[in-house]
């Protein structure tokens, strides 16, 4: 049979019942769709994570005491006999690419103003806190760069805290108090919003050696290193390690890159999307079945065109792949219409609820299109082979 | 035409195709038992997950030192310090309350445990005689630590059991001295082993008595109050007492979170039911596609039995029982699908309590009776379109055409 006349018998048998052909495609289409649409969605989130941590920098290293982890949070953050000091802060920005090693405590305070309070997060940091974490002043400005050790006592708010203590006034240069002590006022942050259920609005920055004497300890809960975006990472850290455990005599400290942490993050969206994946194709599977059962009554009501086909030379190879280049056929149909289908549901779905992040991954399309065909090969090979195996005479003669 | 009559024709019909019957039933088995499945690694995880909290303890009642007056601010309290220490002295007011049974402060922290030449970095928790009932912790050798005045005491530690056996080995390791930071312990006590809860070892902890923690990390604060309430009536009461309590201690500020167990695990809970919903649904996308399938082979059907049809209706047969036919044809196809379907979804279940014996697989009531129906409910709708051109086949066209 020739290449052009094996096309357009493929073609005509499907035209010439085209309801069926239509539903077995459906089929198909569905599953593909919803691989599409569930991928998207899963990707989108993907993309939502990884743009929530990278606003902050790629090029940030944290330092946080002692080496154990639980909850995901590094334990010697809470209490440790190996304390992180601003000192080890101070001596970090002498290691090789540091722009900046900013010594972060955090905690919980009330602040009051003219009769109004409010709890709040409280950051206890250094005077680059602002510039490495990219975090802009809407109003006068950040800490000042005064000696870590004894600083002035200036307060920085965030833009929810400085709205509900002030109201709409201009909040600089007043004395408002933290934790029970007098600050002044110096800047007020432009709002950052909810970073992974974390306001950052409802803050106050105070300067860190004054956050240790509220909170009385001695060890920091971090220090965050920034380095040239150029450096290599295994420098950076080297650097680090060298100077914190000659200062320490030895490694009680955990250094957490970010690129890790965004990498952990990604393997695990990943694992999560492609779970999620995995059970939307259990409809291709059920669609391929599909293409089996049709294809298995197509064979039946064909025998004698078959019987035919063999007794004018078809081969039995040119049978078989007749009936293979069929299924073939119905599920790319039916993996083109699923994979429209999809982005446009996930398109849809991006209009109408904005806030859901949906981004399809050309990859996933190209490989759900790769596994509709395959199923639709496999699900082709048994009445394939049932259609090439027929006897011509018998074939002929059961008319 | 009779009910039994009705049966035995489609018993007929599906008995004749047997293979189209079979694959028909295996799309839908496919669909069902996949359904039941993925419900059953949600229900799982959910007990599991219920389990671990109730191993925790009973009427558990946590407060945490500061308060945050945004819901998202949960995680800067989980770690954070308060200018005003949550100290021992409230959790020594609390036992004015009546609603409250026993109560156990905690301090936690990173020490390195040493003993002899060997080093290990372990957290370090600080506690009373009654963290033990209170977290319902059991002992491997020696016992827990002594009773006593909480703000004095002894040099004297309980060690996990992967500690004991990285710090000593085979030798035994009660009565040892061990040095945590600047200070020597002695090892009364060996924890049973209890493996991971909820990403927290207690394997591998360090127990040294309250006063001692103060001391080693340079601290008055504290990082918890475990509370038990006398009953589960009284959770309400103990929560309201402990927030009053500490109240009128901090001069009239409410400065600390209290959240009771079964608040969390409600939490927990709602998250893992909706996932399970949603993971549920998109399983059963696949039954809508064997349903297409249902149509189209009856479709298929249709086409072939049109003399039969049309002798059926010359004979008398109403058009309203020759869609009764089809349908039952249909439920049968389903039926036969969802019960294969729900024994491969339990084999699958009995498979995954193989392997991973600790967590309690169960597919949920709803479930086990959602999947069946959703079956028959999208054969019967899928049916619907077959059904109707079958009942309007025009009796003599049918007969006269070949």
């Amino acid at each position: 049979m020739r290449y052009a006349d094996f096309v357009s018998f493929t073609f005509a048998s499907l035209r010439a019942q085209r309801l069926r052909t239509v539903l077995t495609a459906l089929g198909i289409a569905v599953g593909i769709a919803a691989v599409i649409l569930l991928t998207s969605i899963g990707e989108g989130l993907h993309r939502f994570v990884i743009d929530e941590f990278t606003q902050f920098g790629t090029n940030i290293i944290a330092v946080n005491p002692g080496r154990i982890q639980t909850h995901g949070a590094p334990l010697g953050a809470v209490n440790t006999v190996r304390p992180l000091t601003i000192d080890d802060a101070l001596a970090l920005r002498r290691a090789a690419h540091v722009q900046a090693a900013v010594p972060v405590i955090q905690g919980n305070a009330e602040i009051t103003h003219a009769g109004r309070s409010r709890r709040v997060t409280l950051y206890g940091v250094g005077a680059e806190f602002g510039a490495a974490f990219r975090m802009r002043v809407a109003l006068g400005q950040f800490l000042p760069e005064d000696d870590p050790r004894t600083p002035r006592a200036f307060a920085v708010l965030g833009s929810k805290a400085a709205m509900e203590l002030f109201g709409g006034d201009n909040p600089l240069g007043d004395r408002i108090r933290v934790g029970g002590e007098r600050y002044r006022v110096v800047g007020v942050m432009q709002s950052k919003g909810q970073v992974l259920g974390f306001d950052l609005d409802d803050t106050v920055f105070i300067p860190v050696g004054r956050a240790l004497e509220m909170f009385n300890r001695e060890s920091l809960m971090e220090i965050d290193v920034t380095y040239e975006p150029t450096a290599p990472l295994a420098e950076v850290e080297e650097g680090i390690k060298r100077i914190l455990s000659a200062r320490h005599g030895s490694e009680d400290y955990t250094v957490t890159p970010q690129q890790k942490m965004l990498e952990v993050f990604g393997t695990v969206l990943d694992a999560i999307t492609f779970a999620v994946a995995a059970i939307g194709g259990i409809s291709l599977v059920v669609g391929g079945v599909g293409i089996l059962t049709i294809l298995t009554i197509a064979v039946a009501e064909r025998t004698s065109e078959i019987g035919l086909l063999r007794a004018v030379g078809a081969t039995r190879r040119g049978i078989l792949l007749l009936f293979l280049g069929e299924a073939a056929l119905l599920a790319v149909l039916g993996g083109t219409a699923g994979l429209l289908l999809g982005w446009s549901a996930a398109l849809a779905l991006h209009l109408v609820l904005p806030a859901l992040p949906v981004h399809t991954p050309w990859s996933y399309a190209l490989l759900a299109e790769l596994v509709a065909l395959a199923v639709g090969l496999a699900a082709g090979v048994l009445p394939a082979r049932r259609a090439a195996h027929l006897d011509p005479l018998d074939a002929l003669r059961s008319e | 035409m009779r009910l039994a009559d009705l049966f035995d024709f489609a018993w007929q019909v599906l008995r004749s195709s047997i293979s189209r019957t079979l694959l028909i039933l295996l799309a839908m088995g496919i669909g069902v038992a996949a359904v039941v499945v993925v419900t059953s690694l949600g229900e799982g995880a959910r007990l599991y997950v219920a389990n671990q909290f109730g191993s925790l303890g009973t009427n558990l009642i946590i407060v945490l030192p500061g308060r945050s007056e945004t819901s998202g601010g949960m995680p800067g309290v989980l770690i954070g310090k308060t200018p005003r220490n949550l100290t021992l002295e409230d959790a020594l007011a609390l036992k004015r309350s009546h609603a409250i049974r026993r109560f156990a402060p905690l301090i936690i922290g990173a020490g390195d445990v040493r003993a002899g030449a060997l080093s290990r970095e372990t957290p370090v928790l600080g506690s009373t005689a009654e963290l033990m009932d209170i977290r319902h912790m059991e002992m491997a050798q020696g016992s827990f630590l002594p009773p006593g005045d909480p703000r004095h005491s002894q040099p004297v530690c309980v060690i996990g059991a992967k500690v004991a056996n990285e710090l000593f080995g085979s030798r035994p390791a009660l009565g040892e001295w061990v040095r945590i930071g600047d200070r020597r312990f002695r090892v009364i006590g060996i924890l049973a082993a209890q493996g991971q809860s909820l990403g927290f070892n207690t394997d591998e902890i360090v127990i040294v008595p309250l006063a001692a923690a103060q001391a080693l990390f340079n601290t008055e604060s504290l990082f918890r109050i475990l509370v038990e309430a006398k009953s589960r009536e009284q959770i309400a009461a103990a929560k309201a007492d402990v927030e009053e309590i500490v109240r009128l201690r901090h001069e009239g500020e409410r400065d600390v979170t209290v959240i009771t167990q079964d608040a969390v695990l409600a939490t927990f809970d709602r998250i893992l039911r909706a996932l399970t919903l949603t993971v549920a649904s998109i399983a059963a996308i696949s039954l809508a596609v064997a349903g297409i399938l249902i149509m189209n082979v009856m479709l298929i059907a249709v086409t072939q039995r049109r003399r039969e049809i049309g002798l059926l209706k010359a004979l008398g047969a109403t058009g309203h029982q020759i869609q009764l036919a089809f349908f039952t044809e249909a439920l049968l196809l389903a039926l036969g699908g969802a019960v294969a379907g729900l024994a491969v979804g339990e084999l699958g279940r009995s498979f995954a309590v193989q392997m991973y014996p600790a967590i309690p697989f169960q597919a949920p009531w709803w479930a086990l009776a959602a999947a069946p129906a959703t079956a028959l409910l999208t054969a019967v709708l899928f049916t619907v379109a077959p059904a109707r051109r079958a009942a309007r086949l025009d009796p003599v066209q049918a007969l006269s055409r070949r």
